[in-house]
């Protein structure tokens, strides 16, 4: 800023007209910034803060350095039952976390609709499914939903070390509930973590995610 | 459903997937599931050998409950059918009528509600056996509400296969169902007609000919993750058809080769399209109600805005000096003034339209500002500035000696005079094209002639706003002081803020004519002074206004004779290059490492066809926005290194006199005003647009998204 006073006309400008102007800047395209900011596969995963299912408080800045997976969860889900009673979902958690991979389940189920869980609840179910993400997320306003724009259960996000989206989408490439289907699957998730790990540019970095509407409040 | 519920409520999720996944085991043609009646329809139970029949899988649904078209949208799965057919017999794969938009808070979703019928055709060869014929079809589909729920079910149809001439009793019922559904198929596009598509930096425009005016249209892609499928599509009627604006879907990151899809039409006319790229004709009249609101309600915001920008603030300063000196008026008086001065700036912004509309008519390749590329205008406008910046200042009283010069109109007491300061306030607002007006007025001069006129309207309504409220409110002028000895010192005040005009309206000058049209200007002032001398000194006397009256035709004659002879070259010879180094001299920063070059068309694609972005900054002297910008955001040394970093060629395209190619360039992105910051990604047809006030986070931001690859720098940063 202080090389505008070099200027001439601005020298005499500074006072009042820069603070109304930049003022009137600013305010006039707040709503365009906002806008700029939809996610997508390449940009800056937006940072977030939520409160998982033992009370504590998981924020994505405490994580630069590490891989993120963002699982989108809803437990009345027939396509999320599939890849839970399979145990698909577990074993993917399991061998990722192992290999210092983040990974958050996210329950973005409004109150009242299918899939909406209570901390106890969800911890409760867990334990009974034996899975083993690093948090589950609670997120009854759907705001990380939104956010990041999920639209279905299962749906999956890598985040990398820099914060790039480097994978968006389908858990695989068999868009049905049956628990048939996994075997023989081409699973997205694996094929982003273990390029990305590897140095190498994720070849199919977004799908179209399959599965139930993320219920989010009306 | 509510038996379900309870169900997920004791969170036995096996038992959940089985009784959903569990297949309505039927022997018979039809089963009923969770929420629906599945169906084959074969209207004719003999099939003849060597022929083709139609039939058709059916679903009845509960109220609420949807099953999917073949793209489903962002959720939910298309029905799919698995046929096990005697040797001999085979099943073209089902077809889909034509789906409806289904919302679902923030999503949106491909299907049908009610009762769909997906028609499909049975083949029988000339070697099939003769006799009874058990057809299988093993079907599963996806139906949901808020909740989604899998099915499955595998129906038997019993059909006779019969000689090629058997005679046929066909089921008048169920062949009218399936002849109501094969009439809801998109049918292809008819050859008269015809299809387009054009990339847009959020989108797709889409342009229909179907011969006549379309005002009613949907269209549903065939391919997933292409459009944004939320998104309201605007449609825009033309004389022939119709043309939609699509947002495309935030990962796209290469335009299709073709845009597949289908479109739906007034009176349930459905058509299979495959659109190619080509140029949509911009100047369609989109008369779009819910867009123009935006455009009618941001053009209002815009114009309340220019009440605060430099260029305007003064003249709202005088204005309420003239308020102050009503104060004693009485309230319909001042009401009075309020709506003349409303209509001062009505009619003024009502004049400039229709001056636009007439050059846009005659194919003047004019925007938004250009006013300002006017030499004559500048010095007249600067001139009228410092004469009333005298007045103000003390030397000589206006209202007193000058009843017609123009600045003087704005100074005279009464009607007249707020008509003049309304019009000068619209005057002096036009180079403060606050940011976000540049989409409004380039919205607007896009638009038919009413539209414009409307959106000039509420632009002119939000400038004459708060002065009008003041007269409005009794309340508020109440608050007003008293008049009295601080007046004086006030009106001496406000000749500060329109000196300050006056010097930028100098620099602008210098900036885009040189220093000899400059030095012209000053002898202007010069001439004024002393016409104001005369005023002042021997105030009321007919001689003496008949001194500064000959006074001030000479400034006037100068303004408009002197660019003529002074300015160093004509304005097409200087180059923009000449501009950046007399801006670079007059900020003096020069930034390091910043090679700016001047901006082509040419360059652009140069750039590009190595696989270089580039960044296009489209600027202008006399816009204060465009000077911020390049100071605050692109001349900062860390936004320099990130486009080092990322490798991009940086262009400058000043438009600070009139450029009929930026211009075109301007419009070719909806644009009539600057700034416009475009940046052109390697692979992209359009360029990515940052918004119209920058910071340097923005700017880096928008070059860390440029795709992986596109530079060495991005690629290394990607792989850490």
């Amino acid at each position: 800023m202080a090389s505008i006073k070099n200027s001439l006309g601005f020298a005499n400008l500074s006072g009042f007209a820069r603070i109304v102007g930049c003022a009137a800047l600013v305010a006039a395209t707040l709503p365009l910034t906002v806008l700029a900011q939809a996610p997508r596969v390449g940009g800056p995963a937006p940072t977030f803060t939520a409160t998982d299912s033992r009370g504590q408080t998981e924020a994505l800045s405490q994580f630069k350095g590490k891989y993120v997976v963002l699982e989108w969860h809803n437990n009345g889900c027939p396509y999320t039952i599939k890849h839970y009673e399979s145990g698909n979902m577990q074993g993917l958690q399991k061998q990722w976390t192992a290999k210092g991979v983040v990974w958050f389940t996210v329950i973005s189920s409004a109150p009242g609709q299918q899939g909406y869980v209570t901390a106890i609840q969800e911890n409760d179910y867990m334990a009974r499914m034996h899975a083993s993400p690093t948090a589950a997320l609670l997120d009854p306003t759907g705001k990380l939903g939104h956010l990041y724009d999920a639209k279905t259960t299962p749906q999956m996000i890598v985040i990398d070390p820099s914060g790039k989206i480097v994978y968006e989408g389908a858990i695989d490439n068999r868009a049905t509930p049956d628990q048939s289907d996994i075997k023989g699957a081409d699973n997205y998730l694996n094929d982003a973590l273990s390029a990305a790990m590897a140095g190498k540019p994720v070849a199919v970095d977004h799908t179209r995610p399959y599965g139930c509407s993320v219920k989010y409040a009306d | 459903m509510r038996r379900l519920l309870s169900i997920f409520g004791l969170s036995v999720a096996g038992s959940v997937l089985l009784a959903a996944g569990l297949p309505a085991w039927a022997a018979s043609n039809s089963a009923d599931a969770p929420h629906l009646h599945v169906q084959l329809i074969f209207p004719n139970s003999h099939l003849s050998q060597g022929a083709s029949s139609q039939a058709g899988l059916y679903f009845k649904l509960e109220p609420g409950w949807h099953v999917y078209w073949k793209n489903a949208g962002d959720s939910g799965e298309p029905p799919h059918i698995k046929w096990t057919l005697p040797a001999g017999i085979t099943a073209e794969p089902i077809q889909f009528p034509a789906p409806k938009r289904l919302p679902l808070g923030p999503l949106m979703d491909f299907g049908y509600d009610n009762e769909v019928l997906f028609p499909f055709t049975i083949d029988v060869a000339n070697a099939a056996r003769l006799g009874p014929a058990a057809l299988q079809a093993k079907v599963d589909w996806l139906v949901c509400r808020e909740v989604c729920i899998p099915g499955k079910a595998e129906l038997d149809e019993n059909v006779q296969i019969g000689g090629t001439a058997s005679a046929v009793s066909a089921s008048s019922s169920d062949a009218a169902l399936l002849q109501r559904f094969a009439n809801s198929l998109p049918v292809p596009l008819p050859s008269s007609a015809k299809a387009i598509f054009q990339p847009t930096p959020t989108g797709f425009r889409l342009s229909v000919d179907t011969g006549q005016r379309e005002t009613q249209a949907a269209f549903f892609p065939a391919d997933e993750d292409v459009l944004d499928n939320p998104s309201p599509q605007t449609i825009t009627p033309t004389a022939k058809g119709l043309i939609l604006d699509l947002k495309k879907d935030a990962n796209l990151s290469a335009n299709p080769a073709k845009l597949n899809g289908v479109i739906e039409l007034s009176g349930g006319r459905n058509y299979e399209l495959a659109a190619l790229p080509g140029t949509v004709a911009a100047a369609a009249p989109p008369i779009a109600l819910s867009a123009v609101a935006q455009s009618f309600g941001l053009a209002f915001l815009g114009g309340l805005l220019l009440n605060l920008m430099p260029c305007v603030f003064p003249v709202l300063f005088l204005k309420g000096l003239s308020l102050v000196n009503s104060g004693n008026e009485e309230r319909h008086k001042l009401r009075a003034h309020g709506f003349v001065y409303t209509a001062g700036i009505l009619v003024s912004f009502w004049v400039l339209v229709g001056a636009l509309l007439a050059l846009r008519a005659a194919g003047a390749s004019l925007g938004w500002g250009f006013q300002f590329q006017s030499p004559v205008f500048l010095a007249l406008m600067a001139g009228l500035l410092f004469f009333l910046g005298l007045s103000l200042a003390g030397q000589f009283e206006i209202g007193l000696t000058l009843t017609s010069a123009g600045g003087s109109l704005a100074a005279k007491q009464g009607y007249t005079g707020s008509f003049f300061t309304g019009v000068l306030a619209v005057v002096v607002a036009t180079p403060c094209s606050a940011p976000f007006m540049g989409a409004a007025i380039g919205y607007a001069l896009a638009q038919p002639a009413a539209v414009t006129f409307a959106v000039f309207t509420a632009l002119a309504l939000g400038l004459a706003a708060p002065y009008l409220a003041l007269t409005l409110q009794p309340a508020w002028t109440r608050l007003l002081p008293r008049p009295g000895a601080w007046m004086e010192i006030l009106r001496q005040a406000i000749s500060v803020p329109i000196f300050v005009t006056v010097i930028w309206l100098a620099w602008v000058v210098a900036q885009a004519y040189g220093a000899p049209l400059l030095a012209a200007l000053l002898v202007n002032f010069l001439l004024l002074a002393i016409a104001g001398w005369f005023l002042g000194r021997w105030p009321a006397r007919r001689w003496s206004t008949g001194v500064a009256a000959a006074f001030l035709l000479v400034v006037i004659a100068a303004a408009f004779v002197a660019p003529n002879y002074l300015v160093a070259s004509p304005p097409s010879n200087l180059s923009s290059e000449d501009a950046r180094v007399m801006e670079q001299m007059a900020s003096g920063i020069a930034a390091k490492g910043a090679t700016w070059q001047p901006w082509s068309a040419d360059a652009v694609t140069k750039y590009q066809s190595q696989g270089r972005p580039v960044f296009v900054d489209f600027t202008a002297s006399w816009c204060l926005s465009c000077q911020v910008n390049e100071r605050i955001a692109l001349s900062q040394p860390q936004v320099q290194q990130a486009f080092a970093g990322a490798n991009v060629a940086l262009l400058k395209a000043d438009w600070t006199r009139e450029d009929p190619a930026i211009t075109e360039a301007l419009t070719a992105m909806g644009r009539s005003g600057v700034p416009v910051y475009a940046l052109y990604v390697p692979g992209e047809n359009n360029p990515r647009l940052l918004p119209q006030v920058l910071t340097p986070g923005i700017v880096t931001d928008a070059l860390d998204k440029l795709p992986h690859g596109a530079t060495s720098a991005s690629v290394a940063s990607s792989n850490r």
